[in-house]
């Protein structure tokens, strides 16, 4: 079935193309999550959170883009805002830690294995992820797109919302403050 | 030098590990989850509009209300009523002391 059909169905209420749709996206959706929070469960609530999104505005939808950008939109959104809830609980743990209260376990994640990774690069890939969480929002969102999810620069300046120019320049420097980020690793 | 590049090829390395990766799968019954999701949503809409409700400013504010507009059938159902009387005496008047009826105790023409 193609998309649009899908979605008419959806938008007409049938509960059995919510159904399918699930089943078709969810891997998009929760590899794009991972990608982004680097945390199973996490992921797993945004995936959750996402469809249920796409049920609730799916009347919304208007079929100007790609349904796959819009899913990646919202994605991305939810992931972020979910990112935002997580530093704002870590700066309360911070006060937390100054009064003596157990700080959470969740709030210091050891570090990312991604579960789609080949097992000869997790290593790297776990690097990587590190590496990844202090390079700014809009270079990380370019680059997780690119790499996990193989989205050329054309559609990922789609989901971004912004110009071709625009990504390339992100791509750009991502892979310089990474490069930088790694050599403080093999260089401390 | 030797070093800068065997770093440079290792970051190299590090920055394409990605590129032979597969997508990850969530857990299984993803779709159960959703619906329950979906299911404690509707639920907790009624609960938050019963909440709402039941505030206690929300309640006194709700019954207010409902006195207020009490009071103002009340006072309009009186005003009304008393306008019907008012016509009804204003008629009885009229017809009392009309000066169109001819009658024997008909004062005012008598000359």
């Amino acid at each position: 079935m193609n998309q649009p059909e899908l979605i008419v169905q959806l938008q007409q209420g049938d509960a059995s193309a919510f159904t399918r749709l699930v089943a078709q996206w969810q891997e998009l959706v929760f590899n794009t999550a991972i990608g982004i929070v680097q945390n199973v469960e996490d992921a797993d609530d945004i995936t959750q959170e996402v469809f249920i999104q796409v049920y609730q505005s799916v009347s919304s939808f208007k079929g100007e883009s790609k349904f796959s950008t819009w899913l990646y939109r919202i994605t991305v959104n939810r992931a972020l805002d979910h990112e935002r809830k997580m530093k704002r609980k870590k700066r309360f743990a911070i006060v937390q830690r100054f009064i003596g209260d157990k700080i959470d376990e969740e709030l210091h994640p050891v570090e990312f294995n991604h579960p789609g990774v080949q097992l000869e690069q997790k290593e790297n890939a776990a690097m990587l992820f590190k590496a990844l969480k202090n390079v700014p929002d809009n270079q990380r969102i370019a680059f997780t797109l690119h790499k996990l999810e193989k989205q050329s620069y054309q559609e990922i300046a789609e989901i971004m919302n912004t110009s071709l120019m625009a990504v390339e320049s992100l791509m750009a420097r991502a892979k310089r403050n990474l490069q930088i980020e790694l050599k403080k690793y093999y260089r401390p | 030098m030797n070093s800068e590049e065997n770093m440079d090829k290792k970051i190299e390395t590090v920055l394409n590990s990605l590129d032979s990766s597969n997508r990850a799968a969530p857990m299984p019954f993803l779709q159960t989850r959703i619906n329950a999701r979906l299911n404690k949503e509707v639920a907790s809409a009624w609960e938050k509009i019963a909440g709402f409700v039941s505030r206690p400013s929300v309640a006194i504010a709700g019954l207010c209300f409902v006195l207020l507009v009490n009071v103002l059938v009340i006072g309009l159902s009186k005003s009304a009523n008393t306008n019907a009387i008012t016509d009804q005496a204003t008629v009885t008047q009229t017809d009392e002391f009309s000066i169109s009826v001819a009658t024997i105790y008909d004062f005012e023409n008598n000359q």
